[in-house]
């Protein structure tokens, strides 16, 4: 077991090494570089002006040695720039040229540097806690949702297969999951927030929900992520509990004479959870994806919206510190899925 | 009685002579109180001139009560140097500490702020500043002549990056050193400060009210203006995120000299909230009551934001958006807009009102593609080049372009788009072949002035030689046509040179003249300004200029 979680988390870092080296690298072709540079100095720069400012702030070195100072490994660079200026990746601008004595030049994320967001003007690090306690927030309430939802739906539907209840629970899980995030979240904001059908139950707008959420200015957000998963979930929970109910032991205990409640809570659910608890761990990588667009569309300023925010300024070391941030969640939710799916059906064994 | 100019000094001549026009009805009322006002005449001694009792200042009848949080929709930017602030939206968070020498009003008049008075001479060669006495910055110092003359020098120094400030103040910028010359300004005393134009301009006042031209103090970090917040104003920032929201507090530590001079700053606390740039965001918000007003209300979301039951505030301006070709721009390795015949085919090709009906609900007046609006007071009467498509097309085919894929830009947003599609629909119909891109606000104004082909909103200024200026004249950081011409250059600094607006018409008409000759740009609509706020907000009108002025605002007592 120790042997396979290790293995696991060694994938886990390759992976993110894989994955951020791409997004280094669309992030440092040329033309996003030249808006990089357009945006921050000034966007009647000529060429020229434009190559210089690159070089003097080291974007103009080998790909792979920048993504080693990013990573840490490689000693951050120091140039003198064109207008005698002598700047550095660690340490800013140099008065004197000469790094600091006795400190080593490595800053990258191996020493806890996530780098500086062009964007927001703060430090990764700082941002990524902020928006991502945000989003942790959101999706402490879509979980509290979905997930005893989507489980008592699929028991209901499951435990008579072919009944009215099952056809009608069925139809509603399809119904909510083949429904997208920025379809749902438009129809629930046009019906349920806005004047043009004069509900007004909720608020259209989940910005001051980062404060302080209430019923009213959550609920949306929080439907829209939480039925997209639902139906899902509970047609995993529908199949799995119909599976079960239709074994040997539960035909004998019902022979046995034990009443129906006692067969579904006592012998059928436990078993039926099984499959359910898996597709609920991989539900958190697709609802980071929905974040995206759930909180695009409510205004929530989370993980999501920075996503966005990052990706539309070409911010490097920002979206790079999402990148890292969402291979973590979904390698680690994987991993806990995979052992926690040992611990629940003793029949499986790791090799 | 009521003091006639600001100094109590002599009224200015040509005052007399804009009074008579006004009076014969050749200069409308808004026209004659910018021009008087910026020669120095109080507004209430403007109005007496043309025998008018004093106007009604902008102050409601129901006075606000102190106190209060203000939520507003807006967007939050990074603030850097104030004089290359290139977004209303800067000024508005910085104006909480920074303030103005002088104020703009939607009549087209000029009220002191810092200043208390200025006098301009006869041949607008000389300009008296007197600074307001008892206004001191919030760390305790005085507010003296020096830190005026400091400001003006800083707006002076034309290579400054991205300074838009030295477009203002070009006339005393010397041309060898890009810093201010030597004796244009001068520190008269503690109070006063004497500006010697080596030729007549007649922007200057103008210029000091545009929202870059916030005083900042001597010592201040151009790079860091949030660190130390030294101004003069009755606000602090406590908290700027850009794109989610930035926090203004009253200082309670400073003595504002506006409490004393019954200005107000009602409001304890003001929140910007940014809602991104899609108006649906910003109705959510509304509709939400996560806001109590919003930055501006456009396009169709006005009659949206009417049903909700806010109140609608107008202003018609010389806010417009102009459609408009680089000459530079180079596009599969030729430069297809350098060619003047595309440039005029495209023009000849849209139908202005058409614009103006699809893009922006019939809510302002059709333009004539010259960018000077009637309500600047040297407008002259210039047509336009004559709608007709099909002379367009053989333009366009004469100048072997008839096959040229155009792509034209905009922005993602509801008027701009809207505007841009009816330009693009109408080049079709003419013939023309048109792609459309549009492209999120996020990434839009990264690049804003070097799209071959694109739209971008103008706001309103009050003269039209500084719109030229700022737009049009060769080099200007602003100058997304790529229009140069020397013509065009010397005939500005001829119009900045006469203090007379009649005079200055006939010059304008040739500068105008040019500008739709050359097919500089499409600008077929002069636009409405429209905010929306909740019915006990008072004091937010729409500003013609988008200028702040936090300090009116509050609630209903």
């Amino acid at each position: 077991m120790g042997l396979f979680i290790l293995r696991r988390l060694g994938v886990m870092l390759l992976t993110a090494l894989c994955l951020t080296f791409i997004v280094f690298f669309l992030t440092n072709l040329s033309p996003n570089l030249e808006k990089l540079a357009k945006t921050q100095g000034n966007f009647r720069m000529t060429d020229a002006q434009v190559e210089s400012f690159l070089r003097d702030r080291g974007y103009l070195q080998p790909t792979i040695v920048k993504y080693g100072q990013w990573l840490g490994v490689t000693p951050g660079w120091v140039i003198e720039g064109r207008d005698g200026t002598v700047r550095s990746k660690c340490f800013g601008e140099l008065e004197t040229g000469d790094l600091p004595e006795g400190e080593t030049n490595l800053c990258g994320v191996l020493q806890g540097n996530w780098g500086y967001s062009t964007v927001f003007r703060d430090d990764v690090g700082e941002i990524i806690a902020t928006r991502l306690a945000l989003t942790g927030k959101l999706m402490f309430w879509v979980m509290l949702v979905m997930v005893p939802g989507a489980l008592v739906i699929g028991v209901l539907a499951g435990m008579r297969e072919g009944s009215r209840t099952d056809r009608s629970l069925s139809t509603v899980s399809i119904l909510t999951t083949a429904t997208p995030e920025y379809v749902s979240g438009v129809v629930f904001i046009a019906v349920f927030a806005s004047s043009a059908v004069g509900l007004r139950w909720f608020n259209g707008s989940a910005t001051s929900a980062m404060e302080q959420a209430t019923f009213v200015n959550f609920t949306l957000p929080v439907m829209t992520i939480a039925l997209y998963g639902m139906g899902y979930i509970a047609r995993m929970t529908r199949a799995s509990m119909t599976e079960v109910m239709t074994a040997q032991y539960i035909r004998t205990a019902r022979l046995k004479g034990v009443s129906f409640r006692n067969i579904v809570l006592k012998h059928a659910l436990r078993n039926a959870l099984i499959a359910p608890f898996t597709v609920i761990m991989l539900q958190f990588p697709w609802l980071l994806n929905g974040v995206v667009i759930v909180e695009t569309i409510f205004n929530y300023k989370g993980f999501g919206w920075t996503l966005v925010q990052a990706a539309g300024n070409n911010d490097i070391e920002l979206l790079l510190g999402v990148s890292v941030v969402s291979v973590f969640v979904v390698l680690v939710t994987q991993l806990l899925s995979d052992i926690g799916y040992v611990y629940l059906n003793p029949r499986i064994r790791i090799s | 009685m009521i003091r006639q100019t600001l100094t109590g000094g002599p009224v200015h001549p040509a005052a007399r002579i804009h009074a008579r026009d006004a009076l014969a009805g050749k200069l409308d009322r808004r026209e004659f109180m910018a021009r008087t006002t910026a020669l120095g005449l109080t507004a209430a001694g403007a109005s007496a001139l043309i025998g008018l009792s004093a106007p009604a200042l902008a102050q409601s009848a129901a006075a606000p009560r102190r106190g209060g949080t203000l939520r507003m929709q807006m967007e939050v930017r990074q603030l850097k140097d104030p004089r290359t602030f290139d977004w209303s939206e800067m000024a508005w968070v910085a104006s909480g500490w920074l303030e103005y020498l002088v104020e703009y009003n939607n009549d087209g008049s000029f009220t002191p702020m810092l200043l208390e008075s200025w006098e301009v001479s006869d041949d607008a060669m000389h300009y008296t500043l007197n600074v307001r006495p008892g206004v001191s910055w919030n760390d305790g110092t005085p507010f003296t002549a020096e830190d005026v003359a400091f400001n003006i020098r800083n707006w002076c120094q034309r290579d400054a990056e991205g300074n838009s400030m030295a477009g203002r103040f070009a006339v005393i910028i010397d041309d060898a050193t890009g810093e201010a010359m030597d004796g244009a300004i001068e520190v008269v005393d503690d109070l006063t400060v004497r500006l010697n134009l080596p030729a007549p301009d007649i922007t200057l006042i103008a210029g000091m009210g545009d929202y870059p031209a916030c005083i900042v103090p001597q010592d201040y970090d151009p790079a860091d203006i949030l660190s130390t917040q030294k101004g003069t104003g009755p606000y602090l920032n406590v908290e700027h995120a850009i794109g989610v929201r930035s926090v203004l507090v009253r200082n309670e530590d400073h003595d504002w000299w506006g409490y004393a001079a019954g200005k107000g700053a009602w409001l304890d606390r003001i929140e910007f909230i940014d809602y991104g740039q899609d108006p649906v965001s910003w109705l959510a918000a509304a509709e939400a009551g996560e806001v109590d007003l919003v930055y501006e209300s456009v396009g169709d979301f006005i009659d949206l934001f009417d049903a909700l039951g806010w109140t609608r505030r107008e202003v018609v301006s010389g806010a417009t958006i102009v459609i408009r070709p680089n000459q530079l721009a180079e596009v599969d390795g030729m430069r297809p807009y350098a060619d003047k015949r595309v440039r005029q085919a495209l023009v000849k090709a849209v139908d202005n009102t058409v614009c103006l009906d699809l893009g922006y609900a019939a809510r302002g007046v059709p333009a004539d593609n010259h960018h000077v609006a009637p309500i600047h007071p040297e407008y002259a009467e210039v047509p336009r080049l004559p709608h007709d498509p099909a002379a367009a097309l053989a333009l366009l085919e004469e100048a072997g372009m008839a096959d040229f894929e155009f792509e034209l830009v905009s922005i993602d947003d509801d008027w701009r788009r809207n505007t841009t599609d009816a330009v693009a629909a109408q080049l079709r119909d003419a013939g023309f072949s048109v792609t459309r891109s549009v492209i999120p606000g996020s990434t839009f104004w990264n690049n804003w002035t070097t799209f071959p082909f694109s739209s971008t909103n103008w706001n309103h200024r009050p003269l039209g030689t500084q719109i030229l200026g700022l737009a049009y004249r060769s080099g200007e950081p602003w100058n997304e046509f790529g229009f140069a011409s020397d013509d065009f250059d010397s005939l500005l600094a001829e119009a900045n040179a006469i203090a007379d607006a009649d005079a200055r018409r006939e010059v304008m008409a040739r500068l105008q003249a040019i500008l739709v000759e050359e097919g500089v740009t499409i600008q077929p609509y002069w636009r409405s300004l429209y905010r929306h706020h909740r019915p006990e907000v008072v004091g937010a009108d729409m500003h013609i200029a988008y200028m702040p002025r936090l300090y009116r605002f509050g609630f209903a007592g």
